[in-house]
């Protein structure tokens, strides 16, 4: 048996079903709490603290495909390097983040290995 | 008083645009800031040898134009003496002001004596494009205009002319914000951005038309700031017209432009258009205004 419980995207704020297993719920109603991951419908990750009664306590985003081995270069421009930054230390958040990594790349803004 | 009939739409987004701006003593700050990047950039122009009476091409000209119009460049190439602001902008505008630097003030010497594909390669300017689009600034700015204005969540199905790769997450985030369900089509003939836009549809639930023959019928179409970047004008307003019931038609014009205008035309713009010029054309392909809630910097109105 299974719960459907909704979350907030911590994203992007849409409202998105997730089911919560019945292990999922023995184990909240063991340790309390649980944490479990999620997406919304637009591929968000978000990490979700289920409690006891299988209501959802929290959504923390989950910052996705860092990349590590990406540097920026002095080509880039002073306006976007700290959304650069940003991006590649945490990973794209959004879609908009995911294609200017992209175009930065093409443009010769940011090199990866 | 005149300035306050002629866009009276706008201060229907006096809370949004201060906020963008971080208040009213911001947005001051701002037009100041704008005033100063504007008198810098055609200083800068001279200074690298162009001619005011005999610019050297459309960049330099369109830099001339706006700074006549906002009397910053006067008689005899002389340039109106507009003091740097003491505070810095806001941390939105900040962003901004970062990117006319990037784009226009730290390469005008090189807009003097060369064209802009010759100073900024396809794939920067694609870039560029891509941040200034997904700027926060630009963001809330459209999203404000659809929600406060346009009110798109009234509409079922939507058809978004010239989406690009922002205007379809923003249009259906007003919905959402609303509450509302909207089908949302985004139409680009440009194939670059069809292919990028392809990539956000199915994870964002909306379709996409690489062409108008791919288009259906619509309740609304938006066409927001499309014209400037169009072969025909007109004929991009007739093809709306055929597919859509109402549209909400946002354009920059160059009365009241800032070098932000100077700005989208180094990234590519091909034209800059007057109020009554876009009313006209607008007219022209079969549009009847419903309410217009802005003459400049930006055209807004509602046509059906």
């Amino acid at each position: 048996m299974s719960l459907v419980a909704r979350f907030k995207c911590p994203a992007c704020s849409v409202e998105a079903p997730v089911a919560l297993t019945s292990e999922l719920l023995k184990q909240a109603a063991e340790k309390g709490a649980v944490r479990a991951l999620a997406r919304c419908p637009r591929g968000h990750a978000a990490v979700l603290t289920v409690d006891q009664y299988g209501n959802i306590r929290s959504a923390l985003p989950v910052y996705e495909q860092a990349e590590p081995d990406c540097e920026i270069t002095d080509k880039a421009p002073v306006s976007v390097r700290p959304r650069l930054a940003a991006i590649l230390e945490k990973g794209a958040i959004t879609d908009a983040d995911a294609l200017l990594l992209e175009k930065a790349k093409a443009a010769g803004w940011v090199i990866c290995l | 008083m005149k300035t306050f009939v002629d866009n009276w739409g706008l201060f229907l987004l006096a809370r949004e645009l201060a906020e963008m701006a971080g208040g009213l003593r911001g947005l001051k700050l701002f037009m100041q800031h704008e005033q100063y990047k504007l008198a810098a950039a055609v200083r800068a122009a001279l200074e690298c040898g162009a001619d005011c009476r005999r610019p050297p091409n459309e960049v330099i000209a369109l830099l001339f134009d706006v700074a006549r119009r906002k009397e910053l460049l006067k008689e005899g190439c002389r340039v109106v003496n507009v003091p740097e602001p003491k505070k810095p902008p806001s941390r939105f505008a900040a962003e901004y002001f970062q990117m006319i630097d990037d784009i226009v003030l730290d390469k005008i010497c090189e807009y003097v004596a060369k064209s802009p594909s010759d100073v900024i390669s396809e794939e920067e300017a694609s870039a560029y494009y891509q941040a200034l689009m997904s700027a926060p600034f630009y963001v809330a700015f459209r999203r404000a205009i659809y929600s406060k204005l346009a009110k798109l969540y009234r509409y079922s199905t939507i058809l978004d002319v010239g989406a690009g790769t922002q205007d379809p997450l923003d249009i259906l985030s007003v919905c959402e914000m609303r509450g509302a369900k909207c089908e949302l089509t985004a139409l680009e003939v440009d194939r670059k951005f069809c292919t990028d836009l392809e990539k956000l549809a199915s994870k964002h639930g909306f379709s996409v038309a690489c062409g108008w023959e791919q288009l259906g019928r619509y309740d609304i179409a938006v066409v927001q700031n499309v014209l400037h970047w169009a072969a025909d004008p007109l004929q991009v307003l007739t093809a709306a017209r055929k597919h859509a019931q109402r549209m909400f038609l946002s354009q920059g014009v160059i009365e009241g432009a800032s070098i932000a205008f100077v700005m989208t035309k180094i990234l590519g713009a091909v034209r800059s258009l007057s109020w009554k010029e876009v009313e006209a054309l607008a007219k022209q392909a079969g549009w009847r205004p419903v309410r217009r809630y802005a003459k400049y910097p930006d055209y807004l109105a509602l046509f059906k």
